[in-house]
């Protein structure tokens, strides 16, 4: 695999180049916060970035889209695709986000294939960067999902000092990147890599040792955690849970979701529409005539953890990348690494 | 590559009128091109759908000789509502058959005991059926019924056909009787009806499907009488968006009702629905 190097201000031609073929989300700065949005020019982009509020998971299983649409006429049907075929380039992605999205193409294949995943999946280019600044919420090394990457990205840059340096990861990588001079990078350049890997790796204080978990979460399914956590005073500093449902909405792996039809006033056409739908909420587990098969809070949120800890049937798929965005987000101040910890430890 | 969210539209050939607020809906599906590969087991589901109100996940009661499927179903909620008002020759959606159905081929040989309660029988009638045209295959069957009044009872016009099934016995029995007793039906609820079961546990499997609360009841009598854990299979109910294993809300424990069920083997999810 040959490796190349660009200085930081010649970042811009790049990015230009790319403009002319695709679209491009990344990572951008629009206030105190920072978000993956449009990318029109190298000044949108916020490239020194700790974690976005919101996972890039959005533009491959958006919060809602339209399945199909369809028209009713004297009582017959009739359906319509929905067609998207937009080609993007995914850009700046840290490594956790990176496995987060190998994560939902692996749930997104199997016996029943998403078609609407699989097509925005094909159509993007993932460019990801290296994560040499993780954040004080990060245990991204513990579920062995960062800060560094070494597979899964299309092209990885990582930021070396007043230069990026650039590897392919895929043909579709190799073939984004041909024909453009780019120089070649120096002994130097990889050597200040793995000092950078070192420092990232360094920076990450909180653990969670994932091997433990399905099992540890299987055998405690009335484990006073969940009673702390859903009824009484939280776990570990943190309040009992609000069910809100903020963690799933900012988890890069929680990808359950609502199914729905919308009618137009004429009542003649309409849409049948999917949209993100979270364990937390009451009417998850709702069916006909009031029953509720996870009526009581602590069930949700158990239900939520098992999930990350990849002890529940969706979890196989959808377990904890470590990213921390559920911690920084949680106005109960719930900390999934702490759960965890009580889990082990209590009786 | 086909998407499986896009319905199969099917017409329906016939309502029968089961209960007050339950029907039977028989559907042609010749129209579409569905009906070529269209293979079933009892115990599978199917999403039935109006385009405009949604989707529920409705079982298979029978499929007819001629291929007509058959959906019992009761005006519960939205999609069962607006389904109500359908005649004759209307269409609806359908996207399945899903789900993995009754063990008939591994409990070949044994005594089959039923244990039905409500709604329950549905997806148990192609269980019955089943049994009645393979007769030599299975040894001493028995089913024990149990509806809130005998006039929540659905599939009446089979209980003499079923009475008369060799080698076996049919138990009716509702939580109350006020008025006519036609099926003479017993008093009480479906657990109430195993002292006189026939059915010895040594050779036995017992095939459970009904609300939960009655599940978790009639497996622990079950227990009691000397059924093992494995033994025992459950038909569970929870919601369902997708059917495919993806939206995740019938998750339980490590399955998915809607990929890896809705029938289970008891010993798999005991933990998951809190025995008694």
């Amino acid at each position: 695999m040959k490796a190349y190097a660009i200085e930081k201000k010649d970042l811009g031609i790049l990015i230009e180049g790319f403009l002319k073929k695709f679209k491009i989300y990344g990572p951008t700065k629009p206030g105190l916060d920072s978000t993956f949005d449009e990318i029109k020019s190298i000044d949108d982009l916020h490239l020194e970035y700790e974690s976005t509020v919101l996972p890039p998971k959005r533009f491959f299983h958006p919060p809602r889209e339209t399945l199909f649409e369809f028209k009713i006429q004297k009582g017959k049907y009739e359906t319509k695709e929905i067609k998207d075929d937009e080609k993007f380039i995914l850009f700046g992605v840290h490594p956790c986000d990176v496995n987060a999205i190998l994560k939902l193409d692996k749930f997104f294949s199997g016996e029943f294939k998403d078609k609407y995943y699989q097509n925005r999946r094909k159509n993007s280019i993932i460019v990801a960067l290296n994560c040499v600044k993780p954040g004080e919420n990060s245990f991204c090394k513990s579920m062995e999902a960062g800060p560094f990457i070494d597979k899964g990205y299309d092209i990885l840059l990582t930021e070396i000092g007043k230069k990026y340096l650039i590897e392919t990861g895929s043909n579709k990588g190799k073939k984004l990147i041909q024909g453009l001079k780019l120089a070649a990078a120096s002994d130097n350049d990889l050597l200040e890599k793995e000092k950078k890997c070192k420092i990232a790796n360094k920076k990450i204080k909180k653990i969670m040792k994932p091997e433990w978990l399905p099992k540890l979460a299987q055998e405690n399914l009335d484990h006073e955690v969940w009673v702390d956590l859903g009824e009484r005073g939280g776990v570990a500093g943190s309040f009992p849970c609000l069910s809100c449902g903020s963690c799933s909405l900012v988890c890069p792996t929680c990808y359950c979701y609502d199914v729905y039809d919308t009618l137009d006033l004429s009542l003649k056409q309409g849409k049948r529409i999917r949209e993100l739908d979270s364990c937390q909420l009451l009417e998850y587990g709702e069916v006909a005539l009031g029953g509720n098969f996870r009526k009581e809070r602590k069930d949700r949120i158990r239900h939520w953890m098992f999930c990350k800890f990849g002890a529940a049937a969706g979890g196989r798929n959808s377990s904890c990348v470590g990213c921390g965005r559920c911690i920084r987000i949680c106005p109960s101040k719930i900390d999934i690494t702490k759960v965890a910890k009580e889990l082990r430890r209590k009786k | 590559m086909m998407n499986e969210y896009y319905p199969h539209f099917a017409a329906i050939e016939e309502i029968k009128e089961e209960t007050y607020n339950t029907k039977t809906f028989v559907l042609d599906f010749s129209a579409s091109r569905r009906a070529k590969d269209f293979s079933w087991n009892p115990g599978q589901f199917m999403m039935l759908g109006i385009l405009g109100i949604g989707e529920s996940a409705i079982s298979i009661s029978n499929v007819n000789t001629d291929g007509f499927i058959n959906m019992t179903i009761r005006n519960v909620g939205n999609v069962t509502n607006s389904l109500f008002s359908f005649k004759k020759g209307d269409t609806i959606g359908t996207r399945g058959p899903y789900g993995t159905g009754w063990p008939l081929k591994e409990i070949k040989g044994k005594d089959i005991m039923l244990v039905a309660g409500g709604m329950g029988i549905a997806p148990l009638r192609g269980v019955i059926h089943h049994i009645i045209n393979h007769r030599k295959d299975y040894g001493y069957f028995e089913i024990i019924y149990g509806a809130r009044t005998p006039d929540d009872m659905i599939f009446k016009y089979e209980f003499d056909r079923w009475r008369n099934i060799k080698k076996s016995t049919l138990h009716l029995t509702a939580d109350e009787i006020l008025g006519k007793n036609p099926y003479e039906c017993q008093t009480g609820l479906v657990t109430s009806c195993f002292p006189m079961m026939k059915t010895h546990h040594r050779n036995a499997i017992a095939l459970i499907c009904g609300p939960e609360i009655m599940m978790r009841y009639a497996a622990k009598c079950l227990e009691t009488i000397g059924f093992a854990d494995k033994q025992i299979y459950l038909s569970l109910e929870r919601r369902m968006k997708c059917g495919i294993g993806k939206c995740g809300h019938c998750q339980i424990g490590l399955k998915y009702v809607c990929k890896d069920g809705p029938v289970f083997n008891y010993a798999d999810i005991k933990p998951l629905i809190r025995p008694l």
